[in-house]
């Protein structure tokens, strides 16, 4: 077999393995991604929701979210909290005890914001996964983040 | 002694992202170059490409072909991770090597060394349990 044969077989191969194992598996996904559903608008938001799910808001919605006192996550390293963060937030970089104070703040099912440095951070959408897997069942990925609110001139918290 | 190295990490970074495709297409998509929703479909055909170049490399079978296969995959991470330092990502690099590790000057150093490792296998004439079949550029 020529080199050139031998890497189309090994391309074939992880293509074929790949494909299958994913076809099989109970946790396969999509070939295609799907971008995760976008709120534009508040009152489409229900406080409890029966399937778990991880949906996107913008700063408006954020604002709003907000001041009618809905958590906040801060999904940012916790050295970076020193600079500020949005009023209210909680902040924790080990998941499981960030999930238990969640948990105790708001139960599993009421809705509740992650946000992390701004829009090219995938920390806010890794850590909304991740809390998940914890059961909780209506998460909001606030896409902006701590840039976007910022920007915008909106109050910030210390810490003491 | 560096091939079974190199075929040990590729099959060892191919391990997480065998069992979670969903959270490393997630890390594909924090890079924000994969086009047309493809981060899934490198996530689910990748890692199995890594494990068996890793295996290849390891059991001799196809050298050449899985060490050139490597060195592609490898220009391209730091092709990925060049560009995600450079855009100011501060984001995980999915290498699947250590959790928790994110992109920086570091990973472009490693890489370039398994890229270093890649052509010495390739150049090496003494071959140890290398099977058939022989390939030859």
């Amino acid at each position: 077999m020529n080199f050139q044969k031998q890497v189309a077989v090994i391309l074939g191969i992880s293509i074929l393995f790949g494909a299958s194992f994913n076809l099989l598996r109970d946790t396969g996904i999509p070939w295609k991604s799907i971008p995760i559903e976008k709120v534009d608008e508040t009152k489409a938001i229900e406080d409890n929701f029966d399937e778990p799910s991880i949906r996107e808001i913008g700063l408006e919605v954020a604002k709003s979210l907000q001041s009618n006192g809905i958590l906040f996550v801060d999904a940012r390293a916790e050295e970076y909290l020193e600079d500020g963060y949005i009023p209210g937030a909680i902040a924790n970089d080990d998941t499981e005890t960030l999930s238990q104070q969640v948990a105790t703040l708001i139960g599993f099912d009421k809705v509740f914001v992650i946000y992390c440095s701004d829009d090219d951070c995938g920390s806010s959408e890794e850590l909304a996964y991740e809390l998940q897997e914890f059961g909780f069942n209506n998460i909001l990925v606030f896409k902006g983040g701590w840039k976007s609110w910022l920007e915008a001139g909106l109050g910030v918290e210390h810490r003491e | 002694m560096i091939r079974f190295l190199l075929g040990a990490i590729f099959i060892y970074a191919s391990y997480d992202k065998i069992l979670d495709p969903a959270k490393f297409a997630r890390d594909i998509s924090n890079y924000h170059i994969i086009p047309f929703g493809l981060e899934n479909t490198i996530a689910i055909i990748l890692p199995w490409l890594e494990l068996i170049i890793g295996l290849g490399i390891v059991f001799g079978v196809c050298i050449d072909a899985n060490v050139f296969i490597s060195g592609g995959l490898l220009i391209s991470f730091i092709i990925l991770i060049l560009q995600a330092i450079l855009r100011g990502f501060d984001i995980e690099c999915g290498c699947g090597l250590k959790d928790g590790d994110m992109v920086g000057w570091s990973k472009i150093i490693e890489n370039f060394l398994f890229i270093g490792a890649c052509y010495i296998i390739h150049e090496s004439k003494a071959r140890m349990l290398e099977f058939y079949p022989k390939s030859s550029l």
